[in-house]
């Protein structure tokens, strides 16, 4: 393997595991917050990706109202089935969450199919061709893909950790009891909780819509390399969950020349394995009791 | 028409030993297994490659749960080290990987070519009618017998400390029993049934590739446990059953919606799934067999 | 909160039971129709086809029973979908074959279902007639009673070295979508181009699904090949060309009329697809048969009959049939009518485009040539027919026919 091609793999690699960040980074909020894998996330994505397909096909062009359109779909349906399904089931265990969670993705995508159908669609952006280094390519959308993934990490990092919202959110994930005795409006926070669940996946589907194609069926395929790269950086913490996806996707891709495309994704579970054998908590995950 | 329902119900028992497995995995020892469909296509695949190398079907039948309930053996180990959330993952990473692999060794499986031509159970009998019939007879003893046995293991000693360790583990370790081994056990025996499903189906069907064993058909399984109820045996029998009705009987409701056009019945059938998952969580945890709480 | 009582579900769930139990459909009469099974994937994979096909084979049995019937029967069509997987096909399958009594199924379109239905059809001595690709099936239909309307895999891949060949590349490299009918059209492409002495620099089989194909496309793009084959499906090649596009690399494309059709020119703007080469079959354009059926195709539809080959395929699957149910006389079982679908479709004889046409002169007691709307039909030792392919280019966004060729 020349060093162009190792540089290529790399590239290929890193913005396959961007790809999958935010939506680790939608995963990990909710493990984080409300403590259950959300099987609903890949459909959240799909939503929102179709909305700005809407939108682009009532008003071509326009890329920042399909965007806005997109966010607002994701925000909408994320804190509808909070407020529907997942709030009737605090206190109940993981599993149950869990399970409906997939009822939600089921339900999601079998209303989008039955009025759209299930043909593949695209958002109208303009061409580029890749900035070529002497055989080593970057594509600009790439750049963008990397730039959304980074401000979101840092968003959300900061917004957790930095804003008093974010303080309450992790009071709560702790103990909402306690939470709700010392004056958090726990409803208030989970409803926001909830609205950046949305919005994370809306610029999930967002990106790979533009890198990508749009069916019916994306977000849901993306659900395992998600949650893979949310347990190999830690759960809840947003720096694990991109350097996760992206620590996938090198790994992947590096291992081609070697497996071949098909095995690699065998690879990435390979990894995982390894990753939850000897280090259960991932990369950046805080230790906690129970686990 | 008796031999489209022998038919169908042929298809709903091999569902009903899947979910008996897995009702085993998870309603007796909490295990969250989401790579079940991994035994099935490996019950399959070894039952039909040995039968088309000419083995008998009894033999052939029997190492396709054995070769299954020995593959669940590493992965019934890391389920001693990872939680549930953890193992789910890994286990469905395990079910894609099995997967990969009948696509990929071509030189073994035939890959994406899949293998035509798998005898049927009961050849000597002929094609349908009596053929079926005698695999449907056959597919109830199994199941009665699967079912017999975990009854029986539910009301044993063992059966108690199965469900004790899902209940409380650090409790049962410290009445000096080892749940590890317990939990292993379990799990072999839960893949060795989906092993046993895989190899009547792969009879039936006659003809198996690596794209009718996707995780889908482990959701399916999972659903069927959920509706019926987790932790009792009723609950996987119901589920399963009303599982099949569900699959099948979606053919005969076309005419009852009008202004459905075909396509979008597949879009209404996940719905109604997707809807039932939801509710049932709520308002029916325990499944329609399960003991209301007090 | 009234709660719903355990027994209530129980019920429910028997009342469900008994229901599905009862099909909803007439009971099939004897005697005096001939009852065909329409098996389309109308959901699933191949629902983009299905709708139309089955659509195809209903405009045909309207055609036949208003000329007057077939050997003395009118046709009745039961309708069932395949959903494109093999076990909601063989329950499909048999619901036709035991609780309808079909004499024949007709559409089956992924080789899965067909191998899973064809040991069906085969017990109940019935005709079978599907458009897949997959030469098992030509292996496994011991009976002869398996008609198979498209191109074989290795057929489509000989199309592909063919206008490779017209275009003067020495060096061809092939990237297959991992399943049976990408991997055999490539590796049918790879038998016929070594054959005419080409060279293969490169080849690679890729995982369905992904967001991304950069690094085996740039495994195939290293050996600098003069043109690419892909065994592909519409939303992977539109990934792979757009990347393609990015690198600005130099190098021709093959594809498949499946996957290089108008959406992927919508979805990727002409720019990037000026120059693709796409190879299909190219339905019987000139015939009678063909034109009549795109008439009726678009008024029950609203496309043309071009937009689905497999429909021009299913209308010919029951023409023939009735032909050869004319032919066998009145009151001729399934194998009686099988014996004469070679004789009523394969030349010699007088070619005729319609089935009125055909029932006239097999009246007077000729023998005819029914030329199909998809192809010739003259179906050989396995049941295959040859169509012929098109060989088209994508120029300023519009697919242009250059060649048509034969196998």
């Amino acid at each position: 393997m020349s060093f162009t091609d190792f540089v290529n793999l790399l590239i290929n690699g890193t913005v396959e595991g961007l790809l999958i960040a935010l939506p680790a980074l939608a995963l990990t909020l909710v493990m984080g917050i409300a403590r259950f894998p959300n099987a609903a996330t890949g459909d959240y994505m799909t939503i929102s990706a179709f909305a700005a397909v809407g939108v682009q096909a009532l008003l071509p062009k326009s890329i920042v109202l399909a965007a806005l359109g997109a966010v607002a779909a994701g925000i909408a349906i994320a804190v509808v089935f909070h407020l529907w399904v997942f709030r009737a089931l605090q206190g109940r265990p993981l599993v149950a969450s869990l399970v409906a969670s997939i009822g939600i993705a089921f339900l999601a995508r079998s209303v989008l199919t039955f009025f759209v159908g299930h043909d593949q669609q695209g958002f109208q952006l303009p061409l580029v061709r890749a900035w070529n280094f002497d055989g080593i390519r970057v594509l600009p959308t790439d750049l963008i893909v990397a730039g959304v993934a980074v401000a979101a990490m840092a968003a959300l990092f900061a917004i957790l950790h930095l804003t008093p919202i974010g303080r309450q959110m992790r009071a709560v994930a702790d103990n909402p009891d306690l939470g709700r005795a010392s004056g958090i409006r726990v409803r208030r926070v989970l409803t926001v909780l909830w609205a950046m669940v949305g919005t994370l996946c809306a610029l999930g589907g967002l990106l790979f819509g533009a890198k990508a194609i749009v069916t019916p069926e994306f977000g849901w395929e993306l659900l395992i390399p998600a949650f893979a790269a949310m347990i190999v950086g830690g759960i809840g913490s947003p720096v694990g969950a991109v350097v996760g996806g992206v620590l996938l996707g090198i790994a992947q891709e590096l291992s081609v020349p070697f497996v071949g495309p098909s095995y690699k994704i065998a690879v990435a579970f390979g990894l995982l394995l390894l990753v939850l054998l000897v280090r259960p908590r991932g990369l950046f995950g805080v230790a906690t009791a129970a686990r | 028409m008796a031999s489209y329902l022998v038919a169908v119900a042929i298809v709903a028992l091999i569902y009903m030993l899947l979910t008996v497995g897995l009702n085993l995995q998870y309603g007796y020892t909490g295990l969250i297994n989401f790579g079940h469909v991994a035994f099935f296509a490996i019950g399959a695949y070894a039952s039909a490659l040995l039968t088309l190398k000419g083995w008998p079907l009894a033999p052939a039948f029997v190492v396709g749960m054995v070769v299954a309930g020995l593959a669940a053996y590493p992965v019934g180990l890391l389920s001693l080290r990872l939680s549930d959330d953890y193992l789910a993952v890994v286990t469905l990473g395990f079910a894609e990987t099995v997967r990969l692999v009948i696509q990929e060794e071509k030189w073994l499986t035939r890959g994406v070519q899949g293998l035509p031509g798998i005898p049927r159970i009961f050849q000597s009998l002929g094609v349908g009618g009596y053929a079926e019939l005698a695999t449907l007879v056959t597919l109830v003893a199994c199941n009665v017998a699967a079912v017999a046995l975990l009854v029986h293991l539910v009301r044993s000693p063992y059966g108690r400390l199965i469900q004790a360790i899902r209940d409380d583990e650090v409790a049962v370790q410290a009445l000096g029993k080892d749940p590890a081994r317990l939990k292993v056990q379990v799990f072999m025996l839960g893949a060795a049934l989906a092993g046993l499903a895989g190899a009547f189906y792969a009879h039936f069907i006659t003809y198996i590739s690596p794209d009718q064993f996707l995780s889908l058909v482990t959701f399916y399984v999972w659903i069927a446990v959920i509706i019926g109820g987790p932790g009792r045996t009723s609950g996987a029998v119901v589920g399963s059953l009303i599982l099949m009705i569900f699959i099948e009987g979606s053919r005969f409701a076309r005419d009852l919606i009008p202004g459905v056009s075909e396509v979008q019945m597949a879009s209404v059938r996940l719905a109604i799934v997707g809807l039932a998952l939801i509710l049932f969580t709520i308002y029916l945890p325990q499944g329609i067999m399960g003991k209301r709480k007090v | 909160m009234k709660s719903i009582t355990r027994r209530d579900f129980v019920a429910a769930g028997a009342g469900l039971a008994a229901a599905s139990a009862v099909p909803g459909l007439a009971l099939a009469q004897t005697g005096d129709t001939f009852r065909i099974g329409s098996l389309c994937p109308v959901t699933g994979g191949g629902s983009s086809y299905g709708a139309g096909m089955q659509k195809a084979i209903e405009l045909a049995v309207t055609e036949v029973n208003a000329a007057g019937g077939a050997g003395g029967r009118k046709l009745a069509v039961f309708a069932e979908d395949g959903q494109t997987k093999p076990e909601a096909a063989v329950l499909a399958a048999k619901k036709l074959i035991e609780v309808n009594k079909v004499q024949a199924i007709l559409g089956t379109w992924s080789s899965g279902v067909t191998l899973a239905v064809m040991p069906l059809t085969d017990a109940a001595s019935i005709i079978q007639m599907n458009t897949s690709g997959a030469p098992a099936i030509s292996t496994q239909d011991t009976k002869d009673l398996v008609w198979r309307f498209q191109a074989t895999n290795d057929a489509i891949g000989a199309a592909f070295a063919a206008a490779a060949e017209k275009r003067g590349f020495k060096t061809a490299a092939t990237m297959a979508f991992n399943n049976a009918s990408g991997i055999g059209n490539t590796e049918g492409f790879k038998k016929a181009w070594t054959k005419k002495g080409g060279k293969v620099v490169g080849s690679v089989v890729y995982e369905p699904n992904r967001p991304s194909y950069r690094t085996e496309l740039q495994q195939v793009l290293a050996q600098k090949p003069d043109v690419i084959v892909m065994g592909s499906y519409l939303p992977d090649s539109t990934i792979i060309l757009r990347e393609w596009y990015q690198t600005g690399q130099d190098v021709k494309w093959i594809l498949p009329g499946w996957a290089a059709n108008p959406e992927l020119v919508k979805a990727l703007g002409n720019e990037v697809v000026e120059g693709v080469i796409a190879v299909d079959t190219v339905s019987n354009e000139n015939a009678a048969s063909y034109k009549n059926l795109d008439v009726q195709y678009r008024k029950a539809m609203g496309k043309p009959i071009s937009s689905n080959v497999y429909a021009a395929m299913t209308y010919d699957m029951a023409i023939s049939l009735a032909l050869a149910m004319e032919a066998a006389g009145p009151n001729a079982t399934p194998l009686q009518v099988n014996a004469k679908l070679r004789e009523v479709s394969n030349a010699p004889g007088v070619m005729v485009y319609s089935f009125a046409e055909g029932k006239k002169l097999l009246a007077q007691k000729q023998k005819i040539n029914y030329q199909g709307a998809s192809s010739r039909l003259d179906f050989d030792q396995y049941g295959d027919v040859s169509p012929d392919f098109g060989i088209y280019v994508i120029e300023k966004g519009q697919l242009v026919r250059r060649d048509v060729i034969s196998i």
